[in-house]
């Protein structure tokens, strides 16, 4: 992922609220020097100095607007994105429901009219194959059918600006049959009907399918299930944040997993990681998202 | 005692009267191969209910010495699980396993009013995961028997596990019950169940445990994760047993610690009068074994 994004022409201004925040500021740090990104760190003045003193980072590296206050902090992110002098925001040392407030912001936030805020994560796994795209992580609790189409739209975009021309989308469920116990099945089905019809592009969609029928080569054979993800999915996309958040998680704890991720349904990428986040999480976001910026 | 790895369950076996494991419809590829291993081993004493001249030919082509093992014919499957089922409740055998047949045939039998084996709570499944990236095992119900869950059967999976650990040797065991965020939200149901549950056990009303909730994934198992958001808990980062919302969150957490973290599992149905070995065709040949042992060592 990081050797496409070096590959890039183009710098992207990303713009941090309350970045006085140690990882954050490192991340970004290592993005500016690799010459793909420039640092707009908006926030507490005193402390975002303070910050780089203690990491030994030079401020001048990055430009630095001083604000009072958390929310003024997101509100100025914001406000940058939508006048283009930043092309992407990231969230810092602030809550996410202050940040996310200032994006959804029906006048002066980013949201695209009528579009739904999903989170699309990209994980590498020791024991996966490949990069493996997740959706959504972080917004949606129960998504409807058309909050689903739209999670399905935003990660396949990502996929295929990873260079995955036809990427293979599982709709995850407990297991592969449509049943009337878990209705989220009854939209999966429907979904494959439109994808089949045409509607998202060139991929390949099928669900339900369990975790195993979408990510293990040996598991179709061994289920008699037909499947044409058939254990090779480029992207999961699930039924409940209660399901993909342990999920992802475990990956991150138990697996070996390093995540990255960001934001879709707004006009510019957005960035939002929990705070306790290690620098290289934050690192491969930025990297993540420049990308997106630039397609 | 706390399980460091599923290889401890042996310990727990080897020091009580060897267990009768009643294999119900026998004459099947899939679970033979870990019977007669676990046999071998001293963990359990099987009794093969099935079509006899089936069972000997599995045993045949893959050259598993069966000399003195018991072999009950009865070539019918359903009269099979029927005569298995009454061999438990007349306490000639003490852990029921699934064998060439549907969940549901056994569950029906194992629900019959008469003779079956029901015991007043619900049944659930409990599973146990060793994770070389986790300090010990950690157990994790209900994954793949109760769909939706309501409160009051989170109760009774709550018990059915913490008396399992019990059993196990724990004492006073960590359960954590899962949401999607560590703060109580009133659009998520889980959520709210999770407060409750605290609050009842804090009131003694679920007892021999300590329950805390909800409590995310990451604050569960990671004591780091839990102190950078400020949790102040007994369970977080050191939970013994993590409670899922509903199947189909567990249903994934199950698979995502199996594949994409390798790990070791073991599991049993809990909440009949003996512990229940159901292995599907995808379990792997250890973890068929393993969830003997457990069924074993649990069926004290």
């Amino acid at each position: 992922m990081v050797e496409k994004v070096l590959s890039c022409k183009k710098k992207q201004k990303i713009a941090v609220a309350s970045a006085q925040d140690d990882n954050t500021i490192s991340a970004i740090y290592r993005a500016v020097n690799e010459g793909f990104a420039e640092g707009i760190l908006v926030g507490d003045l005193s402390s975002i100095n303070e910050t780089c003193r203690k990491k030994d980072i030079d401020p001048s590296r990055f430009s630095i607007i001083g604000t009072e206050s958390d929310t003024e902090a997101a509100r100025l992110a914001v406000h940058l994105a939508k006048t283009g002098e930043a092309d992407i925001i990231m969230k810092g040392l602030v809550g996410t429901d202050i940040f996310l407030r200032a994006v959804i912001d029906k006048e002066k936030g980013l949201l695209i009219p009528g579009a739904a805020l999903a989170y699309v994560g990209a994980v590498e796994i020791p024991s996966y194959h490949k990069l493996l795209f997740l959706t959504d992580l972080a917004v949606i609790p129960f998504p409807d059918m058309n909050q689903k189409i739209q999670m399905a739209e935003y990660s396949l975009e990502i996929a295929r600006t990873f260079g995955i021309e036809k990427p293979k989308i599982a709709l995850v469920g407990a297991s592969e049959k449509v049943s009337p116990h878990f209705p989220n099945t009854a939209d999966y089905a429907q979904m494959c009907k439109m994808a089949a019809e045409g509607k998202f592009g060139d991929c390949i969609m099928d669900g339900p399918l369990d975790l195993f029928l979408a990510c293990d080569k040996h598991s179709p054979e061994i289920k008699g299930v037909r499947t044409p993800v058939n254990g090779d999915a480029d992207i999961l996309l699930f039924p409940s944040l209660e399901s993909s958040n342990p999920f992802y998680k475990s990956l991150m704890l138990f697996a070996g997993g390093e995540i990255a991720g960001l934001i879709r349904g707004t006009t510019k990428p957005v960035i939002v990681m929990s705070r306790s986040e290690s620098e290289k999480s934050k690192y491969y976001c930025i990297a993540m998202s420049c990308l997106m910026a630039q397609n | 005692m706390v399980l460091k790895s599923l290889s401890d369950l042996r310990k727990i076996v080897a020091g009580g009267p060897m267990r009768k494991l009643v294999l119900a419809a026998a004459q099947d590829q899939h679970s033979l191969g870990a019977v007669i291993r676990a046999w071998k081993d001293n963990i359990i004493e099987p009794i093969l209910i099935g079509d006899k001249e089936g069972i000997q030919n599995i045993c045949a082509s893959n050259n598993y010495d069966i000399e003195g093992l018991r072999i009950i014919h009865e070539p019918d499957m359903d009269m099979a699980v029927e005569m298995s089922v009454k061999m438990v409740s007349n306490k000639q055998a003490d852990v029921l396993m699934k064998g060439k047949i549907g969940t549901s045939t056994l569950l029906k039998h194992v629900l019959n009013k008469e003779w079956g084996l029901r015991t007043g709570s619900l049944l659930s499944h409990f599973a146990l995961f060793e994770v070389d990236t986790y300090h010990k095992v950690i157990a994790v119900t209900d994954v793949a028997m109760n769909i939706a869950p309501t409160l009051k059967d989170k109760i009774s999976i709550i018990n059915n596990s913490v008396s399992c650990l019990i059993k196990l040797g724990y004492v006073m065991p960590k359960v954590a019950v899962l949401g999607a965020v560590e703060m109580v939200n009133e659009s998520m149901e889980a959520t709210l169940d999770a407060a409750l549950l605290s609050k009842m056990n804090q009131r003694d009303q679920i007892k021999n445990c300590i329950i805390d909730g909800p409590l995310a994934f990451d604050n569960a198992v990671s004591l780091e994760s839990a102190q950078h958001k400020g949790i102040r808990s007994e369970v977080a980062g050191d939970t013994d047993l993590l409670l899922m919302p509903d199947i189909e969150v567990g249903n994934v957490l199950y698979k995502s610690l199996v594949f994409f973290a390798k790990a070791k599992v073991a599991a049993v149905i809990l909440g009949a009068r003996v512990p229940i070995v159901l292995t599907s065709r995808s379990d792997s040949e250890q973890a068929k074994y393993d969830s003997i042992l457990l069924s074993a060592a649990a069926s004290k």
